[in-house]
């Protein structure tokens, strides 16, 4: 299903204390393609062993700084190997590897810039619970308010971009705002993006792992404070 | 002058030469110290005067006046923190970013 030439294409996974059963298994999974595969430990506490190929890298934070500074290391270390897509991925199992030549797609035929996975572009694609649906529309309406851009999901951790687009993104909020400051980003440099739709699946071990309600209020004052400082 | 002016006035005094011995180097905020500083002990000799003012303004007695202000003064200051906190918090990510993609570029193939 994937193009074959896919080496120049670099999937950037944040990991920070994940469970190791789950991170392999979405390791094996991508490791079936021929894409190069990046992950960025955030300073877990327990030290993270990955199957020893030259299509895997290891970066390690000295100390912990949250998913949008692994993001953008990992996005830093993509655009130094030369690559020509970026594609970033939750460590949690959540996303479905075939969703990514899908991804890739507008980006090769030059459609877009930047596309961001949605679950609910097509019915059917996700599981997520009433309380969570709710958290996410709040959280897509979040990103209008800030943004102007109305998207039909919110923190889905799967995009693709082009290199060119990874050199303007550059994340300066360290936690969970980074989902929004994409889109904010988005919007300063004009780029094409456009929605993809992508399943999400989620698991006991993605839910323990995914943001509560009242993390939700912490990302909304960093938003508040991006707009003020930045 | 009574028990409680003496009090005040020892413990701006004390604020004051702490910041200045601080803030040496940086001629504004000595500046903006030295303006409420001196309102600070204009205030605590003459408590009247912000009895006027309060008047003047329909707030109903000087003390809730400087009550008022003291409080944006306050949020003022949070968030003059806040901005120094995330600027320190970018230098930490720049560095330890450069740490993280230097071992790798040491390491690895």
């Amino acid at each position: 299903m994937l193009l074959p030439n896919h080496d120049n294409t670099y999937i950037i996974i944040p990991a920070y204390n994940e469970n190791k059963e789950v991170l392999d298994q979405t390791i094996d999974e991508l490791l079936k393609t021929s894409c190069r595969i990046i992950v960025i430990d955030d300073a877990s506490s327990e030290k993270i062993n990955l199957p020893d190929t030259k299509n895997i890298f290891l970066l390690k934070h000295p100390v912990n700084l949250g998913q949008g500074a692994a993001l953008q290391t990992g996005i830093e270390f993509a655009i130094l190997k030369k690559a020509n897509y970026i594609v970033t991925f939750d460590a949690d199992g959540q996303h479905t590897v075939g969703d990514i030549s899908a991804m890739l797609l507008p980006l090769q035929k030059a459609e877009a810039d930047i596309t961001l996975a949605s679950r609910f572009l097509k019915p059917g694609m996700h599981n997520a619970s009433g309380l969570k649906r709710v958290i996410l529309r709040f959280g897509r309406l979040v990103n209008y308010f800030f943004t102007g851009i109305y998207l039909s999901d919110a923190h889905n951790g799967l995009r693709a971009m082009t290199a060119e687009t990874a050199k303007k993104i550059q994340l300066k909020e360290n936690r969970m705002a980074h989902a929004t400051e994409i889109l904010y980003l988005i919007k300063k440099y004009k780029l094409k993006y456009k929605e993809v739709p992508a399943t999400v699946t989620y698991t006991n071990y993605s839910k323990s792992k995914g943001q509560s309600v009242f993390n939700s209020i912490r990302i909304f004052f960093d938003l508040v404070l991006h707009k003020l400082f930045e | 002058m009574n028990g409680i002016k003496i009090l005040l006035i020892t413990g701006v005094a004390f604020i004051a030469v702490y910041f200045f011995i601080r803030l040496r180097n940086s001629l504004f905020d000595l500046l903006l110290l030295l303006a409420l500083i001196a309102t600070a002990i204009i205030f605590i000799l003459f408590p009247d005067i912000t009895n006027q003012l309060a008047a003047k303004l329909g707030v109903g007695r000087g003390a809730d006046l400087v009550f008022y202000t003291s409080i944006i003064i306050f949020w003022f200051v949070i968030l003059k923190l806040y901005a120094r906190i995330r600027k320190l918090e970018q230098i930490v990510t720049t560095v330890v970013r450069k740490e993280a993609l230097d071992k790798e570029k040491d390491t690895n193939k």
